[in-house]
């Protein structure tokens, strides 16, 4: 008699079978996502609680990771200044895909405490794509890691899809940061 | 001789902070470098021109992020210097209080920063895990784990919790009894001796120089040049604690200095806790409202000793309701940006990292 | 507490040798302030410095729109004889220039650069007092002045997040932000006139 188990019944298409091999590579991506270290803001204060012995992250499979290039995840910590904004950008377009931001802290939300400073943007969403806010100011570190599961959570579902977004409507995101910034990569970046 | 254009950047693994410095470096000898400030500029002093006297206790401590309380004690030590008020005795003994326990997290925290360039991570592990037990302690005893914004204009927000004083003394016998396994770890340890013994010198002239004050000023010059001993403010003249001092000032010594004030400043604690007295801990600073109240006219400049030295406000008021200038004075700003300029050069590409650990340059209060 | 008053006595007569200071501002027993003439500056530094008050503290300067004058702060400090003295003066505010003190303190070289980035204030003596050190392609005026706005700046340039207003008030009584907006009104008219 011939199995089921081995031989399908039916053939499949080209596109079930990538979205199957994706779904293989998101079970092992969510379980072992690096984060790209990078403290921008004030925020910061609270990862070294979340890395090290206190509220171990390497239990939720998260490790540290030194070169944009090998990470999964943009952590964005806190408020983002002009100078720190063209720098995060230029370090965002550099990552592999696919790749997931996580916001800290109520400054990428709406502007936060900074709300009416000259240099201060008020909202991240209109410049990159931003998967999990984590509000507070600033948030306990029990909520940041709350923040990881979230993002787990959202790989399963297949509901990631920042990078994506940031493909398809790539020329109104130029357009957002050139109005806000001036110009994202500094001419001269040595200041001579 | 051609020169290679680096940046060791704000995302570097090593870094302290959000700070990158620009080298010009032949070979593995740096020629020129110096540091690029304003990645975490926020417009501070214009912000505090907008809001009221009262308003700012909530802005401020966010202006040097590992140690917030030095903040609100310049501000509200400042404030008083204007306004001519008496603080209760029992709120002078509580601001010592966590102004000590600020000093010994700030400490461990730039402690637990050598691991990073030199790859001992274990050390970050424990020095973090220890900072974390102090967070727990402010969490009960003001309500917030990093920016706490309890010392405010005429004492302090609340009394101590009932039974803090055993959890305070837990702790520290705890950190007391592992103090020699953090000396093993780090400055006993022959693969992080080798890196930091004889390397990054600060002699004498270069502290007047550039105005270095602090852990850098007193391991070169000798002396107890400290501001709790010669100018002393809330009730340190009524505690007994030495001011350790050294000659020779290379990065070691330094790191030495820091641990010993660690021991110092556990037991100035406990003798606050002793002698502490009972008695109400705020007095209202004015008559009614206090979102109408105005400061008296006047120029003022009030310093605080921090971990990284000398961390001062200078306030202006015309007698109004929102102060008219207030400027800060960033412990680390002549050793962060005149030192990276004159003094790196000469050095290797692998110390710069521990430059910027060692000399104790703390990226927000550089750029406000 | 004798000693520290003699310090202070020691630097009045120490200051009056030099020049004559328009005001002498005693503030306690570790602090004073004078306010001198703007010829006068670097003849006191240096005689000060002379005499032990070697370690710069901060410089920095102050807007008076009114007066139409900036006033340029020092504060040095001396750890011997531990007295905070803060000189300050006056200068032109539409075109601001003060000679640099790099020759008397070095450590005021990036002080003065970031004086001039925020206000605008020129300090010829200093080698590169333009070029920016915390701002990077600014295009306003220099932004601690008392004529710039920061949220109208901020307005202009960064887009703020629109909250959508879908909620309904199902009890027939006014809001409760509308009774504060009448009671502000009726608080202003009775005052006569601008809030202080």
């Amino acid at each position: 008699m011939k199995s089921t188990k081995f031989s399908p019944a039916t053939k499949l298409s080209k596109a079930e079978v990538d979205r199957k091999w994706w779904e293989i590579g998101d079970f092992f991506r969510r379980n072992s996502l690096w984060m790209l270290m990078y403290c921008t803001g004030c925020c910061a204060i609270e990862l070294p609680p979340a890395m090290t012995s206190a509220y171990d992250m390497e239990r939720l499979g998260m490790g540290p990771m030194a070169t944009p290039r090998q990470a999964d995840i943009l952590l964005v910590s806190g408020y983002l200044s002009l100078k720190t904004l063209r720098r995060l950008i230029y370090t965002y377009e550099q990552m592999s895909e696919p790749r997931y931001v996580v916001a800290l802290g109520s400054c990428p939300i709406n502007g936060g405490i900074y709300h009416d400073s000259h240099a201060v943007i008020n909202q991240l969403d209109q410049y990159i794509p931003v998967d999990v806010y984590v509000a507070g100011c600033m948030p306990n570190t029990e909520s940041v890691m709350n923040g990881f599961v979230d993002l787990m959570g959202q790989i399963k579902n297949k509901k990631a899809n920042g990078w994506k977004h940031y493909h398809e409507h790539f020329a109104w995101y130029k357009a957002n940061q050139i109005t806000s910034l001036g110009e994202v990569d500094v001419h001269d970046e040595f200041h001579e | 001789m051609k020169q290679m254009k680096l940046f060791l950047g704000p995302q570097h693994p090593g870094m302290h902070g959000n700070a990158s410095v620009h080298l010009f470096v032949d070979g593995d000898i740096i020629k020129r470098s110096y540091l690029l400030p304003g990645m975490l500029h926020r417009g501070f002093e214009k912000a505090m021109e907008r809001k009221l006297w009262v308003n700012n206790i909530s802005l401020i401590p966010r202006v040097c992020v590992p140690e917030p309380d030095i903040n609100e004690m310049a501000y509200a030590q400042g404030v008083e210097k204007l306004l001519k008020l008496e603080v209760p005795e029992r709120a002078h003994w509580i601001r010592m209080i966590m102004l000590e326990l600020a000093r010994i997290s700030a400490h461990l925290m730039s402690y637990g920063g050598l691991g990073g360039p030199t790859g001992h991570y274990t050390l970050m592990y424990h020095a973090h895990a220890d900072r974390n037990s102090i967070l727990d302690i402010f969490e009960k005893i003001s309500g917030a784990r990093v920016y706490h914004q309890y010392i405010v204009i005429g004492g302090v927000r609340q009394d101590l919790p009932k039974g803090i004083e055993k959890d305070i003394n837990a702790f520290l016998d705890d950190l007391e009894s592992r103090y020699i396994e953090y000396r093993d770890l780090g400055i006993e340890n022959p693969s992080v001796v080798a890196r930091i013994k004889d390397t990054i010198m600060l002699p004498e002239e270069v502290v007047w120089e550039l105005g270095v004050t602090g852990i850098g000023m007193r391991s070169a010059v000798g002396k107890p040049y400290d501001l709790r001993k010669v100018m002393p403010y809330a009730r340190y003249d009524q505690v007994e604690f030495e001011v350790p001092t050294s000659t020779y000032s290379d990065a070691r010594s330094r790191v030495d200095i820091k641990l010993k004030e660690l021991v110092q400043s556990i037991s100035i604690i406990r003798q606050c806790l002793k002698k502490m007295p009972e008695g109400p801990v705020r007095v209202k600073p004015s008559r009614g409202q206090s979102m109408r109240w105005t400061v008296p006219k006047g120029y003022v400049y009030s310093p605080v000793e921090s971990s990284r030295g000398e961390f001062g406000y200078y306030m202006v008021s015309d007698g109004g309701t929102n102060p008219y200038r207030i400027g800060v004075r960033g412990a680390s700003y002549p050793q962060g940006l005149l030192g990276i300029e004159k003094y790196m050069p000469g050095t290797r590409i692998d110390d710069c990292a521990l430059w910027v650990d060692t000399m104790g340059i703390c990226s927000p209060e550089i750029d406000r | 507490m004798t000693n520290s008053m003699s310090n202070i006595e020691f630097v009045n007569t120490l200051v009056n040798k030099h020049v004559k200071p328009l005001v002498t501002d005693i503030i306690d027993q570790f602090q004073v302030g004078y306010v001198v003439d703007q010829n006068e500056i670097h003849l006191l530094l240096s005689a000060l410095k002379n005499e032990g008050w070697i370690q710069m503290s901060y410089l920095s300067a102050v807007d008076w729109p009114e007066e139409n004058k900036f006033e340029v702060v020092y504060v040095i400090f001396n750890w011997d004889k531990p007295v905070y003295i803060q000189l300050r003066t006056k200068i032109d505010r539409t075109n601001p220039s003060m000679d640099s003190i790099i020759q008397i303190y070095p450590g005021a070289k990036y002080y003065e650069r970031e004086c001039h980035e925020f206000f605008g204030i020129a300090f010829p003596g200093n080698p590169d007092y333009e070029k920016q050190l915390i701002l990077e392609q600014w295009d306003d005026i220099p932004p601690l002045r008392k004529d710039f706005d920061p949220q109208a700046y901020s307005d202009r340039k960064f887009p703020q997040r629109t909250y959508t207003e879908d909620y309904s008030v199902t009890n027939n009584e006014p809001s409760k932000a509308e009774k504060r907006k009448l009671r502000k009104q009726r608080a202003e008219s009775l005052k006569g006139g601008k809030k202080q």
